[in-house]
């Protein structure tokens, strides 16, 4: 739940988000000035021992953040797992690892990171300015060079799609972002207490002009307070009324869910929940018909959640249902139900004017491929409608052939 | 107001008042902080300007316009406001000055060729692994991504597996 949803920035409201970001950018931009950040000195003094600010502010930010967010999930004002999906994105495992490299080699032999470089240069420091020069070039070369099919290839690989550390942990996916949180708050005044002391051993050897800020009283102080945050975080997981009841959908576009069809189906479930008729008659391939009176005989709330649920009504769903919203994996919403997937893939593409650009050439090529794969093949009959008991929790011990 | 340019706010209260920062972009807008994506839509412009077509024949640089002019985004405004408020920050503490920062055994072209080089490995290596410090490190970290979280060790790994080698840089 944000205020301004970023796709439906259109028009005055398209307007007030930038001035949103603005803001934000500004105090972004004055809490690293003021954290040190503008300095090159201080920002390396983190790789040879002396000052260890850009760990406790880096770390500082993110527990605080984290917590800010459990917080808010916890009372039903946000939902951690929705923003989360939102605004991370999904992990590529071997870019991220050589990315991380690179960056941390470009870091110290720059002086600055990307953000900072953009700080350093509003302060009037030239080498920051050469640096912000600098992530310019690179980006723009990487991005040619995604051209070269080895480099494309080496782009896309270990993709594990959006994975967070309580996937990693099999945690369940309520009380899973406020577990985790709390372990890395734990772990974060931990290595806090521990970098006071490592700066006090190395405190003779330190640049003047990059002496460390001990965390005297007001450290201590936003150590209570993340103690005092991760305590409220806890209880409210503990409450019956938690995020559950505010858990919302996120939607999938119809270009989206034809991509996902037909390039990896084994990883969503398409659940069409308009009447058996109409879905008898057409529908997205590979999806179940199922009335909404039906939806609770799926047992969906015991249902392996590896798979993303996607909905499909007649149009959009308001309210997704509430025995939908109990599956424990991804529930996803089809933008415009079936309607909006008629429209969009089943409906002819209309061919872009000559000179167009390549990447309107791009969806042009796929809509109308897409549009010739779903209507060119014969309808499979609907599977029938679950006449079956609850298939209830998986029964515990027993079982076997016969039993 | 003092103004003591040796003078920091504390890492700990800085940390927490960029925590927040963050929170209201996560609450607010529904998205993280960025830096590197907005170099990515500064230099395509800069394309255009030069080589018109180019831009529009090269897909990765092509998606900038998905939403019209590559400049029309959250992230440059919000990278906007990180220049005045590092601007506003630097006056106000008296650290806002025409400096080249180095150690005293680098000369000062060669200062401004290192910082080059490191942006230039950076900007590759924060389009790679999808974000920055910022939008991958301190986003993603918060949101407790998993990639964001390897990441992070691995800039924390790459500045100190090299750090030796630049000393003369800074010291």
């Amino acid at each position: 739940m944000s205020f301004f949803p970023f796709e439906s920035l259109v028009g005055a409201q398209r307007e007030l988000g930038l001035v949103a970001g603005l803001a934000i950018g500004f105090g972004f931009g004055f809490t690293l000035e003021r954290a040190g950040f503008g300095r090159a000195q201080k920002l390396v003094g983190q790789f040879y021992g002396y000052d260890m600010t850009v760990f406790k502010v880096m770390f500082g930010a993110i527990v605080t953040a984290m917590l800010g967010l459990v917080v808010l999930s916890g009372l039903g004002l946000a939902d951690f797992r929705a923003i989360a999906e939102r605004a991370a994105s999904s992990t590529y495992l071997w870019p991220m690892l050589v990315g991380g490299l690179v960056l941390g080699a470009g870091f110290i032999i720059s002086g600055y990171c990307p953000g900072t470089s953009f700080v350093a240069a509003a302060s009037g420091k030239l080498d920051g300015l050469a640096t912000v020069l600098g992530v310019v070039v690179g980006q723009v070369a990487y991005a040619e060079a995604l051209s070269i099919p080895a480099v494309a290839r080496f782009h896309q690989s270990g993709d594990l799609g959006p994975l967070f550390l309580w996937d990693l942990l099999k945690l369940p996916n309520k009380a899973g972002p406020p577990i985790v949180a709390i372990a890395i708050t734990v772990m974060a005044v931990g290595c806090f207490v521990g970098a006071e002391k490592l700066e006090k051993v190395l405190a003779g050897r330190a640049d003047p002009k990059a002496q460390a800020t001990p965390a005297g009283r007001s450290g201590r102080m936003v150590f209570a307070g993340f103690t005092a945050s991760a305590l409220v975080g806890l209880a409210l997981v503990a409450l019956p009324t938690g995020t559950q009841a505010a858990r919302q959908a996120s939607t999938v576009t119809p270009l989206d869910l034809a991509r996902r069809v037909i390039d990896e189906p084994w990883k969503v479930r398409v659940v069409d929940v308009r009447d058996l008729k109409s879905c008898a008659a057409r529908r997205v391939p590979g999806s179940e018909c199922v009335p909404p009176a039906d939806l609770g005989k799926l047992g969906l709330s015991y249902a392996n959640p590896a798979r993303d649920l996607v909905l499909v009504g007649e149009g959009d769903l308001a309210v997704p249902p509430r025995e939908a919203m109990a599956y424990g994996g991804r529930v996803l919403v089809l933008e415009g139900g079936f309607k909006g997937w008629e429209a969009f893939a089943l409906a002819p593409p209309a061919p872009p004017a000559p000179g167009a650009a390549a990447a309107e050439m791009d969806l042009y090529r796929l809509r109308a491929g897409l549009q010739s794969a779903l209507t060119g093949m014969k309808a499979a009959p609907p599977p029938p409608a679950p006449t079956a008991a609850p298939a209830g929790p998986p029964r515990k011990g027993g079982g076997g052939c016969g039993s | 107001m003092e103004r003591n340019p040796d003078k920091f706010w504390n890492p700990y209260l800085a940390g927490a008042a960029l925590g927040l920062v963050l929170l209201s972009a996560f609450v607010v807008m529904g998205k993280g902080l960025g830096a590197s994506n907005a170099s990515l839509r500064m230099g395509v412009t800069a394309i255009e300007l030069v080589a018109p077509g180019h831009v529009a024949a090269t897909p990765s640089l092509a998606r900038t316009h998905a939403e019209g002019h590559p400049l029309d985004n959250w992230l440059v405004f919000e990278v906007l406001g990180a220049l005045l408020g590092g601007f506003a920050g630097a006056y106000t503490s008296g650290r806002l000055k025409k400096e080249t920062l180095k150690g005293p055994r680098i000369s000062v072209p060669g200062r401004w060729a290192m910082a080059f080089v490191g942006g230039v490995l950076m900007g590759g290596a924060a389009y790679m692994a999808r974000g920055c410090t910022s939008g991958q490190a301190l986003t993603g970290g918060a949101l407790l991504s998993a990639g964001a979280w390897l990441f992070m060790f691995s800039v924390f790994g790459g500045g100190y597996a090299v750090a030796y080698f630049v000393r003369r840089e800074w010291r």
